[in-house]
């Protein structure tokens, strides 16, 4: 153990969703209780039932990019990169900050670059493995993420490096920004995680039967799954004294981190291993749990993984656990972003003082038991807030931020 | 962070043994015509390696090689001393199974409707399949992460590995990474490279990693470095410098570091998996370590430098003193 970890702020942030883009769209939007829902057209969904999700659309790149030719990149890769130049430009960094410092840049990411594998896979079975596009082949590989963001802020000494931990990878990459700041690995750390609508991953969850015809209701006793959504978040981190020097603007304070492993089963979420990881972050961060104001929940909207999460909230906070959103009502499921749009929520919602709500909510499941804060945000003075990630494979990762200078929380 | 035991699953066979000797012998995996007839490509496989036959009839039916790999090189390591709760694992991959992902995507597109897809092809469509499947198996209920870093997978776990335990997130870390070899990894590759020749390779090869001052351990990582886009000698210099280490001392290196002033004489002595084993992708870094440890296994206090790069743009190295 570090004798005397650093304090940990956030100082930046970029989203780009399907429910606004950059933090000032991105909260507006959730403010507001928007909802991301439309047709999925980013492949050909004939056959299927219902192929409702949370797209991006009307997002140029191009228009936030300036050293990347976005033309160049995958379109998760594209989200990465995008969303780190407005977390820089969030947090004040110029080109000129960035030259010196030491850097980190971490995304997760469930597919990576998989929408261009399968339209590789497409151009396979028409024309055979020979004659492939070997562009797109470039932007297959999950590590292009990272390295679009570094490239575009001209970090060419950042460690860029990639959670491919599923559904959690966003939360594990903040989590190991900020180790990377605490340990003095980095000065500064870009962290989030992004990624793009694909067949493979909808099919997945399709065929699993976890994909809502219309609308995804977390906590719901009508809940019928997920909406596969897709964009991306980052933060920037840094230590509290470098934010002090540079006079920056402080969102939050990256309070703690815990991650485990369920062991337990390769897809379903396990409620020890869940409860545990919350209490390892909460440890970390030395924060009871009754201080907790708030929880971003992963809250899939899926009949396995509310009942489980809300089990293992109730096991760790008691029976009047704190109001727990899901945030994946209003922009889907957006896989390896999905725990960095909930941090990237919660520092926004500590920062503007409101709950965003759970949407689409018409009866709270009485097996959830939670206060879910339906329909409509709510103004509240955060202290404390959890932002729980779980994925395939029984891996789990919880941060919590606080607000910076509040008592409990320093 | 000290390295206490590593294990090989490669071309050569199961295990460390295997592995160290072809290694201080010089002598390369055999390899034959990639079999699904790439043109200039042969590939170095592990012998006789099927996730059946290694890891039994259970829960091994739609498993893939990968994963497979995963689960039986981290089990050497965990049989050889059971992992407590506080073990994390760190897993390295390219991406998981292209095969398994692109199978899955083609029974998407040619099926009578597009979801008969096998609801079991489900988790190795998702890249941290193999990683969970280790949790499973050998119950780490640890920190359990992926790290898709491609050829600097390795280097790119030893530091946030080292992350890990300065954190007090875990007390030991198995770090490693797994590669199979498979047709559409192979076609992948050879666009990847412009339809150069190469060798490909196949593995899984794991380090278990501790404290500094652990009893019992192998060498010593000093530090470890990234860049993007970077010269491999930038990156090297930016890790001896953190290391404190003069790049004249280096005894052992990867080529390519003469830039950062290590002896050209360094690469001579570093033994070149690529060259033995072929291009194992994620486990490249890994496989590098471990012929290093083997190599070096005599040379106690000599500093060895560990670098590689992705075409992704990934560059790490890692400077390790032999204890």
């Amino acid at each position: 153990m570090v004798a005397a970890p650093r304090r940990v702020v956030v100082t930046g942030l970029g989203a780009v969703s399907s429910i606004g883009t950059g933090a000032a769209g991105f909260a507006a939007g959730l403010r507001a209780g928007r909802s991301g829902a439309a047709p999925i057209t980013a492949f050909d969904t004939a056959g299927y039932a219902h192929a409702t999700g949370c797209p991006v659309t009307g997002f140029d790149a191009g228009r936030v990019l300036r050293r990347v030719p976005a033309a160049g990149l995958g379109r998760a890769a594209r989200f990465a990169a995008a969303a780190a130049r407005m977390a820089a430009a969030d947090a004040g960094l110029t080109d000129a900050d960035l030259r010196g410092a030491r850097c980190q840049v971490a995304i997760g990411t469930t597919d990576g670059g998989a929408d261009e594998l399968d339209a590789l896979t497409a151009a396979r079975l028409a024309a055979g493995p020979a004659a492939l596009d070997r562009a797109a082949v470039r932007r297959v590989p999950a590590a292009a993420l990272p390295a679009a963001a570094a490239r575009e802020l001209g970090l060419t000494a950042a460690e860029a490096i990639t959670f491919g931990t599923a559904c959690a990878a966003g939360t594990h990459a903040i989590g190991d920004g900020l180790d990377a700041v605490r340990v003095g690995d980095a000065d500064l750390a870009f962290c989030g995680g992004a990624d793009a609508l694909c067949r493979k991953t909808f099919t997945a969850f399709y065929r699993l039967g976890t994909v809502a015809p219309d609308a995804c209701r977390p906590f719901d006793a009508g809940r019928r799954g997920i909406l596969p959504g897709e964009g991306a978040g980052v933060l920037v981190l840094e230590s509290l004294d470098s934010a002090r020097a540079r006079g920056a603007r402080v969102h939050a304070e990256v309070l703690g981190y815990g991650l485990n492993c369920d062991a337990r089963h390769p897809v379903a979420p396990d409620e020890r291993g869940v409860a545990r990881c919350m209490e390892l972050a909460l440890a970390d961060a030395g924060v009871a749990p009754a201080d907790v104001d708030l929880i971003s929940a992963h809250g899939t909207g899926t009949r396995a993984n509310d009942v489980t999460e809300a089990r293992a909230i109730r096991a760790v906070f008691g029976d009047a656990p704190p109001r727990t959103v899901g945030l994946k009502s209003m922009f889907g499921h957006t896989m390896g972003a999905a725990g960095a749009l909930s941090a990237v929520a919660c520092a926004l919602a500590i920062a503007h003082r409101f709950v965003p709500p759970t949407i689409n909510h018409r009866r709270t499941d009485p097996e959830c038991g939670l206060d879910c804060v339906p329909n409509e945000a709510v103004e509240a003075d955060l202290r404390v807030v959890q932002s729980n990630g779980l994925a395939f494979g029984g891996t789990n990762a919880v941060v919590l931020l606080g607000r910076h200078g509040a008592a409990g929380a320093a | 962070m000290d390295i206490t035991a590593w294990t090989a699953l490669s071309p050569y066979g199961t295990g460390g043994g295997p592995f160290a000797e072809a290694v201080r012998a010089g002598r390369p995996a055999a390899a034959a015509a990639d079999p699904a007839d790439v043109p200039d490509t042969e590939v170095c496989l592990v012998p006789g390696f099927d996730p059946r036959a290694a890891l039994g009839r259970r829960g091994t039916r739609a498993m893939d090689r990968v994963t497979g790999l995963a689960v039986a090189a981290v089990g050497a390591l965990v049989a050889d001393r059971p992992a407590g709760p506080g073990t994390a694992l760190v897993l390295g991959t390219t991406g998981g199974s292209a095969q398994s992902m692109t199978d899955f995507t083609a029974a998407s597109l040619t099926g009578e409707r597009p979801f008969d897809v096998a609801p079991a092809a489900v988790p190795g469509a998702v890249m941290n399949c193999a990683a969970g499947q280790c949790a499973l198996r050998h119950g780490l209920t640890g920190p359990n992460i992926t790290i898709a870093g491609g050829r600097a997978s390795g280097l790119l776990g030893l530091a946030h590995a080292r992350r890990l335990l300065l954190a007090g997130r875990a007390a030991a870390v198995l770090c490693g990474a797994a590669e199979e070899y498979s047709p559409a990894r192979s076609w992948l590759e050879h666009h990847g490279r412009d339809g150069a020749p190469a060798r490909l390779g196949e593995g899984a090869a794991v380090l278990r990693l501790e404290r500094a001052g652990t009893p019992g351990a192998l060498a010593r990582v000093l530090a470890v470095a990234s860049g993007v886009d970077a010269a491999l000698a930038d990156v090297a210099r930016r890790a001896l410098d953190r290391a404190r280490v003069a790049p004249a001392g280096v005894w052992a290196a990867t080529p390519g570091l003469e830039g950062a002033g290590v002896p050209a004489r360094a690469a001579a002595r570093m033994p070149d998996a690529r060259g033995l084993i072929g291009d194992t992708g994620a486990v490249a870094a890994v496989f590098q370590i471990a012929a290093a440890l083997a190599a070096l296994a005599d040379a106690a206090g000599r500093v060895a430098v560990v670098a590689g790069a992705d075409p992704a743009g990934q560059v790490s190295a890692a400077v390790l003193r032999m204890a």
